[in-house]
């Protein structure tokens, strides 16, 4: 039994090779990291997604999957739309407090307003 | 509600109705068509893709999540919400395919960072109205205060899942393609799954390089990484 099994390999019940596409993106110290994928996507299409990509886009790409994966089990219906709705919405809301501030300093800096607070009582 | 009427035009044409499909004198469905497979009675896919746009749609799905699994994550999801659940996935296969590194994470950053952006924004003018300064210059924005770094733990915490969600804006691709005006340390996504370094492999899970790339990749005009690309890639040391 190979006791470097990566947490894919693990996760699989399967020896994992030298040269394994899981092995540098699913440590075997996380077997979360794998799990989540593995029920979301599937390893085949997780495998699949990795070897498309150059080496070096291939751990961004492990991670995102991972986040992907997380919010879809977090939220089933939703996944990441869920999120990108929530960060819509608050959007919005800064931008509508921007155009308040923005008015509301534009009212301050008039001329007639500053006449206006300059005046004696 | 905006998601069954998005859902009806593109995906199941039939007004979200369960009436498509299903092994009945409709045809199979827009998913037993691609997987050319009978449309048995009860078909869980029938009722959301249609045997026109739907098969578009469900090879995209296949692609990204399997069948199966999509299949597995339906059934334990209500029926009334499985509409809902397949624009979602579509969604995010959709990105996957169209950006195989981040998908529709490149979407929640872009989104976080303008947030983060009006956020620093709006504190720095409340502040200037508080004092009533007399008019001068605002400051350019780069020289305001850098808005903190962006991690998965300022990303919305799950809570309540809201009764309804506006999902007419998923598919708008211009929303895909806003770029961070400013470059910021970024605390990967990943701060929940740590990624330590593997007994092979590369040297070390750089969490602030991983963003720092995925940074500059959205600011460079590159095309999304295939198979085949031909762009020049910024060395990245593996």
């Amino acid at each position: 039994m190979n006791s470097s099994r990566c947490a894919a390999c693990k996760h699989l019940r399967r020896r994992c090779p030298s040269d394994c596409i899981f092995a540098p993106y699913f440590p075997s110290n996380n077997p979360r990291r794998f799990a989540y994928v593995h029920k979301i996507f599937g390893a085949s299409n997780v495998g699949k997604i990795l070897q498309d990509l150059p080496v070096s886009y291939r751990r961004e790409a492990a991670n995102t999957l991972c986040y992907e994966a997380y919010c879809r089990i977090k939220d089933p219906v939703y996944g990441c739309a869920g999120i990108v709705d929530q960060l819509n919405e608050q959007l919005k809301v800064a931008e509508y407090q921007l155009a308040t501030i923005r008015a509301a300093i534009t009212t301050t800096l008039q001329p007639s307003y500053l006449l206006d607070q300059s005046l004696p009582m | 509600m905006s998601s069954s009427n998005f859902a009806s035009s593109s995906m199941s044409g039939s007004g979200g109705s369960s009436s498509g499909g299903g092994g009945g004198g409709g045809g199979p469905c827009g998913a037993c068509k691609f997987l050319r497979r009978k449309c048995v009675t009860g078909c869980i896919f029938a009722p959301h893709f249609d045997s026109e746009q739907g098969a578009a749609h469900f090879a995209a799905v296949h692609k990204v999540f399997g069948a199966s699994n999509v299949s597995k994550l339906l059934l334990h999801i209500p029926v009334e919400k499985r509409q809902d659940a397949v624009i979602t996935i579509c969604y995010e296969a959709q990105a996957r395919l169209r950006d195989p590194v981040y998908g529709c994470v490149a979407h929640i950053f872009a989104l976080q960072q303008q947030v983060v952006n009006l956020q620093a924004e709006v504190s720095y003018l409340q502040a200037h109205l508080a004092t009533l300064e007399l008019p001068t210059p605002p400051p350019p924005p780069l020289l305001a205060p850098p808005p903190p770094p962006l991690s998965i733990a300022d990303l919305p915490a799950f809570s309540a899942v809201p009764a309804t969600y506006d999902l007419s804006s998923l598919f708008d691709p211009t929303a895909w393609n806003i770029i961070p005006h400013q470059r910021h340390e970024i605390e990967t996504l990943t701060s929940q799954f740590p990624t330590t370094a593997a007994p092979r492999g590369d040297g070390g899970g750089d969490l602030q390089e991983l963003a720092r790339e995925f940074l500059a990749r959205r600011a460079a005009p590159a095309e999304p990484c295939t198979n085949q690309q031909a762009s020049p890639l910024p060395p990245h040391s593996t």
